[in-house]
């Protein structure tokens, strides 16, 4: 009894800490769609009235979006080239923007000062250029530009409502589930105390049963709590029952933590090393979808699905969050030639062989069956125990995809014959020993 | 039961304390940073020098910090890993697609090089897993510049606008591999082969 109060304590303490958790988390998350709410706010005072100039605005405006959007803003924000508010004024004029617009490195080649200013101003990175847009388009552009954002204005103000509107409703509809969560909680709280009740009820039958009996050598019936329950638990220790009872529950409990304990050498689930470099699969993979063959480029190809090396980083972080100091890590690690350690999560024992194309590429097998689900996690932990009774039960679940495979043909029909059963993994060695360990 | 009655009251209740002692230390499990107990080591620890598990230092390349794995000696040619050979019979094409242009000769690969796999619909779906797996994220799924993480990295393009949509063979093929302006070199992630079915799915998204 005392061990299952110890136990129920602990678990109650867990239960506080959960709670607090959740509460914790739901204020963070409701100041985080505050904060958002009052950057939406602040956004439109961005946009800026200016005069119309001689050309089709609504036309420019698509071909704007089409062709500029992707480097250039119409304010004077810089995205990739400068903002364009004002382009007409500060510019040599129309003529000359006509033909910067056709073909920018041309006139930069032609030894134009203002061109040559403008190009070393923005880090020397060429425009592309668009031979294909007549005198009329462009002007349309420039008017586009020279109008500014007047019609949209009213559009940004429907915009930001929208914006508070989606973030308001985003905090309660996270306020659901962990609102069902809290309430399962509770549930268990509930329980747990019912147990508690029922155990002392137990106890103080036990007590009262054990206190009218009178002591053996025949001395009067104590008359104090303290000493009736001292007795009592005297007589319970000499009661040979409840102590059998009592050791055979502690063997049995030692029994089982004993095999846990054993069946658990080797199994590293749970395991979620601190890395190098605090890289989060969770914003890469969850929040920018990037594929995870984008990085672990051997999946598809090899034994290894490889950790990536420092040039894939660079393929975004050569432009994206350069100053971070995480991402300063990467740029050491190339400036000093030093590789970065990654630590292993994953770690197959030497004696199973274990190939990530046979299964990726060929076998179809998504990353998340045996790595969790990787797009969600900050750290990567192993959600899987890797062991063979793992990997065999997959063998038994998995049917083999033989469609528009050739190679299967006749194993398919030679299955057919012996059983009605789709042609799984097992059927094909998947349960032979000498297919892993070798 | 058969020495409990050397058992007095007060090493009973200390058997009971360490009964309830070792109920608090099993509830505690092995933390997140440890990979736990291994049974027999030498089975889980490769004998020979593998890339991605080093237990310990290798005592043969001292010169590189003792890593497992090295580059590859100087002047080495990488045999494809991929296929040289497309079609079949008289429409049977080989190319061992052997990229040699600098990445500063755009102009060249825009007129020597053209698409060695034929235009096929099979050759496109491949293209477009490969689009979706090594582009999208970018360039988005129909090629607008407006993948998720074009948003942060600015100043991808539209593939059907006027300046992109008429750009060739060669001029795709030598962006993928060596980059382009913002765009950073891919061919070290994607073999030709692949790259070049890239580049045929990458003209159907031009036509918008």
């Amino acid at each position: 009894m005392l061990i299952h109060s110890i136990n129920i304590v602990q678990k109650m303490s867990c239960l506080y800490k959960l709670c607090g958790a959740v509460v914790l988390s739901l204020m963070l998350l409701l100041s985080n769609s505050q904060v958002k709410a009052q950057d939406s706010a602040s956004a439109p005072a961005a946009a800026a009235p200016a005069g119309g100039g001689g050309g089709d605005v609504e036309k420019g405006k698509t071909l704007f979006t089409n062709n500029c959007a992707q480097c250039h803003s119409i304010t004077a924000e810089k995205v990739v080239g400068p903002g364009l508010k004002g382009i007409e004024s500060r510019t040599p004029g129309k003529d000359w923007l006509h033909k910067w617009i056709r073909n920018s490195s041309a006139v930069i080649a032609s030894g134009d000062a203002y061109a040559n200013q403008v190009f070393n101003a923005n880090g020397k990175v060429q425009m592309s250029s668009f031979p294909s847009l007549s005198d009329a388009d462009i002007d349309g552009i420039l008017a586009y530009i020279a109008q500014g954002d007047k019609p949209a204005v009213a559009s940004t103000g429907g915009d930001t409502s929208k914006n508070t509107e989606g973030t308001g409703g985003g905090s309660a509809s996270v306020g659901g589930p962990s609102e069902l969560f809290t309430f399962v909680l509770i549930a268990l709280l509930v329980i747990m105390l019912l147990v508690l009740g029922v155990l002392l009820v137990i106890v103080t039958i036990l007590s009262k049963a054990v206190s009218p009996v009178t002591t053996t050598d025949g001395t009067q019936i104590p008359s104090s709590f303290g000493q009736r329950m001292k007795t009592g638990l005297s007589d319970a220790f000499n009661n040979p029952t409840l102590r059998s009872v009592v050791i055979w529950l502690f063997l049995l409990v030692v029994t089982k933590a004993t095999i846990d304990g054993a069946y658990s050498v080797g199994i590293q689930q749970g395991y979620a090393p601190k890395q190098p470099i605090a890289y989060s699969h969770k914003l890469h993979a969850g929040q920018y979808k990037i594929d995870c063959n984008y990085c672990h480029t051997g999946a598809q190809k090899g034994k290894s699905a490889t950790i990536p090396a420092a040039n894939i980083c660079m393929n975004c972080h050569g432009v994206i969050k350069k100053e971070s100091p995480e991402i300063q890590k990467i740029y050491t690690a190339i400036e000093n030639n030093q590789p970065i350690e990654w630590i292993r999560v994953h770690n197959l024992p030497d004696l199973a062989y274990f190939n990530h194309a046979q299964h990726v590429n060929v076998g179809n097998v998504a990353c998340q069956t045996c790595h969790g689900e990787i797009e969600k996690m900050e750290v990567v932990e192993a959600r899987s125990s890797l062991t063979m009774g793992w990997c065999i039960d997959c063998h038994r679940r998995t049917e083999v995809n033989t469609k528009d495979n050739a190679y299967y043909d006749k194993l398919v029909a030679l299955h057919r014959k012996e059983s009605k059963e789709p042609l799984k993994v097992a059927n094909i060695g998947g349960l032979e020993c000498s297919k892993c360990h070798y | 039961m058969f020495s409990i009655k050397m058992i007095t009251k007060h090493t009973s209740i200390t058997a009971l304390a360490i009964v309830g002692l070792l109920f608090v230390g099993s509830a505690c499990k092995k933390g997140h940073d440890n990979t736990g107990v291994v049974y027999a080591p030498q089975m889980y620890e490769p004998v020979g020098y593998e890339p991605y598990r080093q237990s310990r230092a290798n005592t043969i390349n001292v010169r590189e910090n003792g890593l497992n794995m090295r580059l590859p000696a100087r002047g080495t040619v990488a045999r494809p890993n991929y296929h040289t050979t497309f079609g079949t019979g008289a429409n049977k094409t080989t190319d061992l697609m052997m990229y040699n242009i600098p990445a500063d000769s755009i102009g060249i690969a825009e007129r020597v090089l053209t698409n060695p796999i034929a235009d096929s619909e099979k050759m496109q779906a491949e293209g477009q897993v490969l689009y979706t797996r090594y582009c999208s994220h970018c360039h988005g799924a129909t090629g607008k510049g407006d993948g998720p993480v074009a948003k942060e990295y600015k100043g991808v393009p539209n593939y059907s606008t006027d300046a992109y949509k008429t750009m060739n063979d060669g001029h795709i093929f030598h962006v993928i591999t060596h980059g382009k302006g913002r765009m950073w070199p891919h061919g070290s992630q994607i073999t030709p082969e692949d790259r070049w079915k890239i580049v045929q799915y990458v003209h159907k998204l031009q036509q918008g």
